[in-house]
């Protein structure tokens, strides 16, 4: 929001906030949340299958557990991605510029700042979808790893309840942790 | 009170010659010991043999299995099973020399054994073998070690390919 007394943002300020903000477009965050819901879900057949709980008794349990996964899990994801768009967006810049002007060369009538415009546009809707993606898979990897090392290993001698709460609960607490790290 | 001795004297031998040890052995045997260990906690060895005597009869056998002596049961006309069972750990592979005796050898088993001396320098009437080929004990790569390693190297390259852009 703009201070009292200033002037309002402009909508080419307003876009460029949005670009830097860590929000998410409601596309993106149900993206985000679809994904942190199914990758939480996961867990449950491993427990089920393989550790063997009870799965009628654990009905509540797999709830609770799956819905707050989701949720950190889809912070982590938000995080992650605002780490990484404006890094990617730095690095994929020459290459989205060399493209357009290859394209648009013909183009004799678009103007200097126009090109420039659509490069910034392109270059941030690359840097978006590659961050996007990055973030899921980056996010992903991590959480299946830790919850089988986890679930098969450190809380083994714990009954399967157990070790589905606490095998699941902290590795989607960690992952939203670390996510808030910049490096 | 002649003719009585005659009796006796007749009915002794024709005993003795009835209870006649068997002579000129021929055997036959088949063995089963446990493959599968996984679902196990002991081994179990037994073996099934068929005799023949050339001459004579055999009623009750004992077996050596390694210094231990153990029953033998008949289960059938001439068909004899031995069998007991070893922890996985101490389980013996490959073949299991099985020494078998007759009464009179389980009686000169049982006086070397109180006499304290070796029980191997006594010869058997026959001996047959169980060959054990060692039993499965799960497999040698668990399958939790796999998911775990294969999504360790996942999680790996996510890293790296992280740090790899944030630098």
């Amino acid at each position: 929001m703009p201070a009292k007394g200033s002037k309002p943002f402009t909508k080419e300020e307003e876009l460029l906030l949005q670009d830097f903000s860590r929000n998410v477009t409601t596309k993106s965050s149900a993206l985000f949340y679809g994904n942190a819901f199914i990758v939480s879900a996961i867990p449950i057949w491993l427990f089920w299958r393989i550790h063997m709980i009870d799965v009628y008794g654990s009905l509540l349990p797999f709830l609770f557990v799956t819905l707050a996964s989701t949720y950190l899990i889809a912070i982590a994801y938000r995080n992650t991605k605002f780490t990484l768009k404006h890094k990617i967006a730095v690095k994929r810049e020459d290459a989205v510029a060399w493209e357009l002007n290859k394209k648009l060369s013909e183009d004799k009538k678009m103007s200097k700042k126009e090109k420039d415009e659509r490069i910034l546009w392109k270059k941030n809707e690359v840097a978006d979808f590659e961050a996007t993606t990055f973030s899921i898979f980056y996010n992903n990897a991590l959480y299946l790893a830790i919850v089988i090392f986890a679930s098969f290993y450190l809380l083994r001698t714990f009954s399967p309840l157990i070790n589905y709460i606490f095998s699941v609960g902290t590795t989607a607490s960690l992952l939203a942790l670390l996510s808030t790290g910049s490096k | 009170m002649n003719s009585l001795c005659h009796v006796l004297v007749l009915s002794v031998l024709f005993y003795t010659g009835y209870c006649e040890s068997c002579k000129n052995v021929e055997v036959s045997s088949k063995s089963f010991t446990t493959q599968d260990a996984t679902i196990v906690t002991n081994i179990a060895y037994i073996s099934e043999f068929i005799v023949k005597c050339g001459s004579g009869s055999l009623s009750h056998t004992y077996a050596d299995v390694d210094g231990t002596i153990i029953p033998v049961f008949e289960v059938g006309p001439s068909t004899f099973q031995v069998s007991w069972t070893e922890d996985i750990k101490n389980a013996r592979r490959g073949e299991v020399n099985i020494r078998l005796f007759d009464e009179d050898g389980y009686t000169a088993l049982r006086k070397a054994l109180r006499a304290g001396e070796e029980i191997s320098s006594i010869s058997p009437l026959f001996a047959v073998s169980i060959y054990h080929p060692g039993a499965f004990n799960g497999p040698w790569l668990k399958s939790e070690f796999l998911a775990v390693a294969l999504s360790v190297v996942v999680a790996y390259l996510a890293l790296s390919s992280r740090s790899k852009l944030l630098s």
